[in-house]
């Protein structure tokens, strides 16, 4: 600390005055602006996950934020209301089912749809989506190892794998699609919600001129067919990496061609991690109209932080993964004008139990149905979320559906309503089974759902093992046997109805408990190739009361969906699939 | 030294070896990477579980993993290639890129917390050791084990209720009943009553001045709305500079050397009427501008210091730029409180100032005061938080090491040659306690930059610990690598450096070579 | 981990000792063992006793009242029945007219009795605690006397073993450990026991990981030790390594050892709680005092029973040990009681505890 010479410290000041009024004057005189002037209003969303991609189809962007961003910044011929209705767009365009046989179905783009930088929207937007979507081009076997996967995507291509290459029109605003056998889910599988990636940008980054040239190579390509695989071509693999992972990022590109929008919003400012904002889009006049005009998402983890943002007014609409303490406190906030909402999740927890072992009896699986006490498990795990939450009752639908009633009045669930020890010790007839019951440890619902079964099961002469696992067991103990009834849930897909031979037909993807049964089978294959919905509606029904006459197992309860909003914002609704609150964010508006 | 040094790098290197060979076996090992996907009911599960055992190359057993990774790192040594290669995470981002951007949110985190964590908690450590067994020594101790075991997800939620909502509700009509502002009064009064030691009489005069300066200043702040529209103004800055200038060099040099308190009182005037000069400066101010004009000021008072002279020159210039410092803070302090009503009616503020998560107002603008501003009202909760909990180790450790000194001979000779208590402590004491401090102050950081894993979640931070324990649950040993490297890399540095330290300090410890 | 260690503490100790090590220790002398000097201090320490006499009632309540090993206690429910909702699962007990009620500390949301399950997640607690503290400090002192003692390659290895074992996250190695103690699918009796024992596997595996501190510090003891005079006189004398160790050296490094194996388990409960609150310590529906804070954290503002006791007994615990921790700290270190006898004179009017330390002579 000692100077050798005053003159010294006397120069560096001397310096260091100079150095400050440099960089004074760098800084310019510019008075700090408050946020311009209000038109339409602004609202803080919050979501628990950060954004990553702006292609939200890939198998690692497909996560529900980027989905979420996607949709609110792409527009498409359809979208799904919370009622579970597919909504046509008319004004972007026009999707028609022209034939039945064979199923035909042709995509219509409006004139003026166009991407923010002023290309219009074409039918070759539409064709890279269904050329990445339907796995065309792919020859790659897995087991051999051989051949190439493309375009990685995170959706099921069963039904666009049925297509033959698309014909376009000469003005590139239609789209043809042949199926080479009837699709139940064709509404869904192409062209909505949104059109998220723009074919000219892929194809300028891929090297090709323009999006006809793009149209000529996809024509100029074969199907590809794993039993004979090409070598990898080169051109296509520079516009599937580019689909893969071009549009990746955490920051805001520097090119805006990596996030363009032809929807009602587009992304202005990003900042990683914590916060992405978007702001109208100006153009924008093809579907419905939002009415604020910029909304920013904030990523938070824990439901009491976000509960705390938006008492703090750091948030205006929440969707947190509610308990009853979080929908307590935030019932709390009704004081400071919060609105909350609550209603069912598609996703719900269910009893199933194995055909094997002890259970291979149908008399044991009904006793030991009987006993379970699926009243008092919603009532203690959902009660205080939803007081009036009721045990699922269907293994097919969810209330929100408009079939669900129908279909509860005959399944035969009804025998399940409520806890039978009695008739369960009759149908034992003094047998004492030892059932282990295999469930997620670290999931407290179903522990609680285990507690009370148990319970309840010992009563009636079950002797019950706790089979319970660590989070990163249980999964993989699945269908591997080692217990005999299983506590964990499904998502019901809320539109559509590929899944449901997944899980109830001999040897799905999914049927864990090797429940097997012809007639089932029967009408789940007649099933997927009904493209009438409400012929589906009928065919499902059946299959439900199969499932449940066999002692299947039982849907405990849906989960609980949460929103809450501030008393500045209006228009928020509920929404039980994942799109949540998003899926009506025009309605959207600011006191 | 130098074989030294080099053996020890050496070494290092090996450990981290097999170090970084077990995390990443323990990391494959810790879970079921596929879990989300096992139980999905999407008819493609197999492609996409086929999509994820590609993605992490789950098809290598683990340990042959561990060495394509080690090629990957090993480029990282390879000076100005760019050709570093961490692998990438489960989202498709390098963790290069991944590592830079946490590093900043947890620096930018802990960094404030843990300096002031130091601080205050070798302060504590030296007043407990010197009062040991005393009222004020139990109470600090039964505080700083009470803090300790308090888990920090609930000391967080706490402050954001009260720290937070409850603070900015008060905002919106800054009014102190006069009962509670009496009975805040009386609060710090007793515990200064009882801290402040000595005779009844002497407690009770200082507990009752305290209780009554902050009654009234409490009421003066209502009246004015002061928490609305804050400032010092010169005269507060003077009056406050006046007490920093006689309590530094109460500690740097005692009272008795009139030439150190008179430069430190000159440095107070010199820095009042330099309130006036940079006023102007200061609307224009950027973070390098503050940073200059803190070494300009530490000159000056260096300057005037040097020019007092007194019979220990080095006092005055130490009083008088330590003072300096702190009344240019004061200065400061001040800009950021004529800043405060803008910032408080912000549009994208609204009027709720302290926030409960995030780094900062998203799309806020303004001017240097403002944005920082809104750093200060992001960081404020988190770095209460982590000084809390991580007060007691430093309290604790400070006071052992000092009372261990207080019982060596050279103090006992100090005393005996009939030096002031002040010196003896200052002096001789505290900078020898200082140097065993420097150890655990470099372990610590090495756990600094491992983040702080429940503070990040709870205070939505994606800084390291949340890449680490994100990397953790989804059983991807890429981040989780890349965390430990950092922070293995940086606690082994730093261990060496304060081992350097220590033997340089201590002439007592030897360097084995 | 965001909770601090005791870890630097241990670290910086060690620090401390070594640099302390040149000065000549003199052990006090005046009639006394070293047990009774130690006892006697320990015993003069307010914060200690008070901390002893807590931790004792606490480890008697959990232990009796929810029964442990099999033998049933006094509480009529344990932690895994569900009983209908008294007062919609709110405590009954109150301090004034003072009464128990039928849940007095209240019920989780499906009637579980919370009272039953804070006193087994206090046994748990308890038993992790003391686990990782008896493992802990048994591993570390072999392994830090044994490279003290032989120096040479036998330091070599095991303090470069000690190395690489603390630089890896403590987090990630009580990830895995919580892991594989909590893993039942395969048939061996290792699983079998987990499944019976969860707590007991994650004390044994947290214990094997938290030695490594201690192991340095007993390293550091037992350098200074061997070059003392009184084992020279034992090894001239013919006495065995193992007699020189166990019975010159270990008794003169006992309360180093045991003091920091005290903060070691203080450590320890606050890592359980750190680990439940990730969902990586005990599952449920097994509980501890960290799971159940853990899972109950949202309820903190609508049901705050759920928290506040739990967490209660959390914060006892960790006080308690830490301040029996303090007092044999205080109480085993020779070198302090030379500062207390000076500034006992000052400071007796501030406390009476400095009564019995100003009656131990005033050593030179």
């Amino acid at each position: 600390m000692r100077f050798g010479r005053t003159s010294k410290a006397v120069g560096i000041a001397a310096i260091a005055a100079i150095a400050l009024s440099a960089c004074a004057g760098n800084s310019g005189g510019n008075t700090p602006s408050t946020g311009a002037a209000k038109t339409g209003g602004t609202a803080t969303v919050v979501e628990v996950n950060a954004f990553n991609t702006f292609n939200p189809n890939t198998a690692d962007g497909n996560t529900d934020i980027n989905s979420k961003i996607s949709y609110a910044t792409h527009s498409g011929f359809y979208y799904i209301d919370n009622k579970l209705n597919v909504v046509h767009n008319d004004k972007f365009g026009k999707m028609e089912k022209v034939s039945d046989n064979p199923l035909t179905v042709k995509y219509t783009i409006n004139d003026g749809v166009k991407w923010s930088d002023g290309t219009p929207v074409t039918a070759a937007d539409l064709l890279l989506q269904w050329a990445a979507f339907s796995g065309y081009y792919d020859d790659a076997d897995p087991k051999a190892k051989t051949g190439t996967s493309y375009f990685s995507y995170a959706g099921d291509n069963t039904g666009l794998s049925l297509t033959d290459f698309p014909e376009i029109s000469n003005s590139n605003k239609t789209l043809t699609l042949k199926y080479s056998k009837p699709f139940a889910d064709w509404e869904i599988v192409l062209g909505g919600p949104g059109i998220d990636v723009p074919a000219h940008v892929v194809a300028q980054k891929a090297g090709l001129k323009d999006t006809q040239a793009l149209i000529d190579f996809f024509k100029s390509k074969p199907r590809g067919n794993p039993q004979a695989p090409l070598p990898a071509d080169p051109k296509l693999k520079a516009m599937s990496d580019m689909w893969n992972t071009g549009f990746d990022t955490k920051t805001l590109p520097a090119d805006p061609t990596l996030f363009l929008s032809n929807g009602p919003y587009i992304v202005k400012s990003m900042n990683q991690d914590q916060s992405l904002t978007m702001v109208r889009n100006k153009d924008y006049n093809w579907g419905p109209t939002p009415s604020l005009d910029e909304i920013t998402v904030r990523y938070i983890g824990s439901a009491p932080a976000q509960v705390q943002a938006l008492k703090n007014g750091e948030a205006d609409i929440i969707a947190p993964q509610a308990s009853a303490d979080t929908l307590d406190q935030l019932k709390a906030l009704s004081s400071q004008g919060v609105t909350v909402d609550q209603g069912n999740q598609l996703a719900f927890d269910h009893l199933d139990l194995n055909f094997s072992g002890p259970l291979a009896d149908q008399n044991v699986r009904t006793a030991f149905l009987k006993t379970v006490p699926r009243k008092d498990i919603v009532n203690k795990i959902i009660g205080k979320l939803d007081p009036n939450a009721k045990p699922l009752d269907s293994q097919i639908f969810v209330p929100q559906q408009a079939a669900y009633a129908d279909s509860v009045k005959n399944n035969g669930s009804s025998a399940y309503q409520d806890v039978d020890i009695d008739g369960a010790k009759k149908l034992l007839n003094g047998a004492t089974p030892e059932i282990r019951i295999m469930y997620n440890k670290d999931n407290p619902n179903r522990v609680d759902a285990f507690s009370l079964i148990r319970e309840s099961a010992t009563k009636a002469g079950f002797k019950i093992v706790d089979g319970g696992l660590g989070k990163s067991d249980w999964g993989k103990a699945l269908g591997k046997g080692g217990y005999d009834a299983t506590i964990f849930g499904w998502i019901n897909p809320g539109v559509g109805v590929s899944g449901v031979p997944q899980i109830f037909k001999t040897n799905g993807g999914n049927n864990f408990n090797q429940f097997s049964n012809t007639d089932a089978d029967k009408l789940m294959e007649e099933l997927v190739v009904t493209t009438d919905r409400s012929k589906q509606d009928d065919l499902q029904k059946q299959i439900d009361k199969k499932i449940w006459d066999s002692a299947y197992g039982v849907p405990l309860f849906q989960s609980v969906n949460v929103d809450a909003y501030s008393d500045r914002i209006t228009g928020v609704k509920l929404m039980p699939n994942q799109t949540g609150v998003w899926w009506n964010f025009w309605e959207w508006a600011q006191k | 030294m130098v074989t030294y040094i080099v053996r020890r790098l050496v070494t290092a290197a090996l450990i981290l070896l097999g170090a970084s060979f077990l995390v990443y076996l323990l990391t494959a090992l810790s879970g079921d990477p596929l879990e989300e996907l096992r139980t999905s009911s999407a008819p493609n599960r197999q492609a996409l579980m086929d999509a994820r055992i590609n993605l992490l190359d789950l098809d290598t057993p683990a340990p042959l993993r561990y060495f394509k990774w080690l090629g990957g790192a090993a480029q990282c040594l390879v000076p100005f290639s760019n050709a570093c290669n961490l692998g990438k995470n489960i989202s498709g981002q390098p963790i290069t890129e991944a590592l830079g951007f946490a590093l900043v949110q947890t620096l930018t985190l802990v960094t404030g917390a843990t300096i002031l964590a130091i601080l205050i908690g070798i302060s504590l450590g030296i007043v407990t050791a010197l009062r040991q067994y005393s009222a004020l020594d139990y109470g600090v101790t039964f505080m700083a084990f009470l803090f300790f075991s308090l888990p920090i997800f609930w000391v967080a939620v706490l402050l954001k209720e009260f720290g937070a909502i409850g603070f900015n509700d008060f905002l919106r009509n800054p009014e102190i009943p006069p009962v509670v502002a009496l009975g805040i009064g009386a609060v710090l009064g007793i515990i200064t009553a009882v801290a402040v030691g000595g005779e009844t009489k002497r407690r009770l005069i200082v507990g009752g001045s305290v209780f009554a300066a902050v009654s009234l200043i409490l009421f003066y702040f209502s009246l004015t709305q002061w928490f609305r529209n804050p400032g010092l103004g010169p005269v507060i800055i003077a009056i406050m500079g006046a007490g920093i200038a006689v309590g530094v060099t109460i500690l740097v040099s005692g009272l008795k050397n009139r030439k150190a308190l008179q430069s430190s009182l000159i440095v107070v005037g010199i820095g009042v009427i330099a309130y006036f000069a940079v006023q102007p400066l200061l609307n224009e101010a950027t973070g390098l501008m503050i940073f200059l004009l803190a070494i300009a000021a530490i000159l000056i008072g260096v300057a005037v210091g040097y020019f007092m002279g007194g019979y220990d020159r080095g006092q005055s210039m130490r009083a008088a730029g330590l003072t300096a410092f702190l009344v240019g803070a004061l200065v400061v302090v001040d800009r950021f409180m004529q800043a405060w009503p803008e910032y408080f009616n912000n549009s994208r503020v609204r009027g709720r100032p302290i926030a409960t998560i995030g780094a900062g107002t998203p799309n806020i603008q303004g001017d240097f005061w403002i944005m920082s501003t809104d750093t200060l009202t992001h960081l404020v909760l988190p770095t209460i938080a982590l000084i809390l909990v991580s007060l007691a180790s430093y309290t604790r450790f400070t006071r052992s090491s000092m009372l261990e000194i207080m019982n060596m001979d050279y103090i006992r000779t100090a005393r005996a040659k009939g030096l002031s208590e002040r010196s003896v402590i200052m002096g001789h004491a505290f900078r020898n306690a200082l140097i065993p401090i420097a150890t655990i102050v470099a372990f610590d950081i090495g756990a600094l930059i491992g983040g702080a894993v429940i503070t990040e979640t709870v205070f939505s931070v994606r800084g390291m610990g949340f890449l680490f324990i994100d990397g953790l649950l989804h059983t991807d040993p890429n981040p989780v690598m890349g965390v430990f490297l950092c922070v293995a890399i940086t606690a082994m540095v730093f261990n060496l450096i304060a081992d350097l330290a220590y033997s340089a300090l201590d002439p007592r410890v030897r360097i084995k070579a | 981990m965001s909770q601090p260690t005791q870890e630097d503490e241990l670290l910086a100790q060690q620090a401390l000792s070594e640099a302390a090590a040149t000065q000549a220790g003199s052990e006090v002398t005046s009639g006394l063992s070293q047990g009774q000097i130690v006892r006697k201090r320990f015993f003069g320490h307010t914060g200690a006793l008070i901390g002893l006499a807590v931790f004792a009632l606490i480890f008697l309540l959990a232990f009796t009242s929810v029964g442990a090993f099999g033998i049933p206690g006094w509480w009529k429910y344990n932690h895994v029945d569900v009983s209908p909702l008294v007062n919609d699962g709110a405590p009954t007990s109150s301090l004034w007219p003072i009464a128990w009620g039928e849940h007095p500390f209240g019920q989780d949301r499906i009637g579980r009795d919370l009272f039953a399950m804070t006193m087994r997640g206090a046994q748990q607690s308890i038993t992790v605690m003391v686990l990782i503290g008896a493992i802990a400090g048994a591993i570390g002192a072999i392994v830090g006397g044994l490279a003290g003692y032989f120096r040479g390659w036998v330091e070599a290895v095991l303090m470069r073993l000690t190395d690489v074992i603390i630089i890896i996250p403590l987090l990630l190695l009580a990830a895995v450990v919580g892991q594989i103690a909590n893993r039942r699918d395969e048939g061996s009796w290792l699983n079998g026991f987990a499944a019976n024992n969860g707590v007991v596997i994650l004390g044994v595996f947290l214990g094997f990981v938290s030695w490594v501190g201690l192991a340095r510090l007993v390293r550091g003891e037992f350098l200074t030790l061997r070059e003392r005079e009184f084992v020279d006189a034992a090894r001239i004398s013919g006495a065995s390594n193992a007699r020189i160790i166990f019975k010159h050296i270990l008794p003169n490094a006992v309360g180093v050892l045991i003091v920091n194996v005290t903060l070691t388990m203080s450590a320890a409960i606050l890592l359980e709680t750190a680990l439940s609150y990730l969902g990586l310590g005990v599952k449920a529906p097994d509980t501890s005092l960290g799971l159940l804070v853990a899972q109950n954290q949202e309820a903190f503002a609508t049901r705050p029973w759920l928290f506040w006791f739990p967490g209660l007994f959390i914060i006892l615990i960790c006080l308690s040990i830490n301040f029996i921790g303090d007092g044999l700290r205080d109480a085993f270190d020779p070198r302090q009681k030379k500062f207390k006898a000076k500034t006992a004179v000052e400071t007796t009017r501030h406390s009476s505890t400095t009564a019995p330390v100003a009656d131990a002579p005033k050593g030179s």
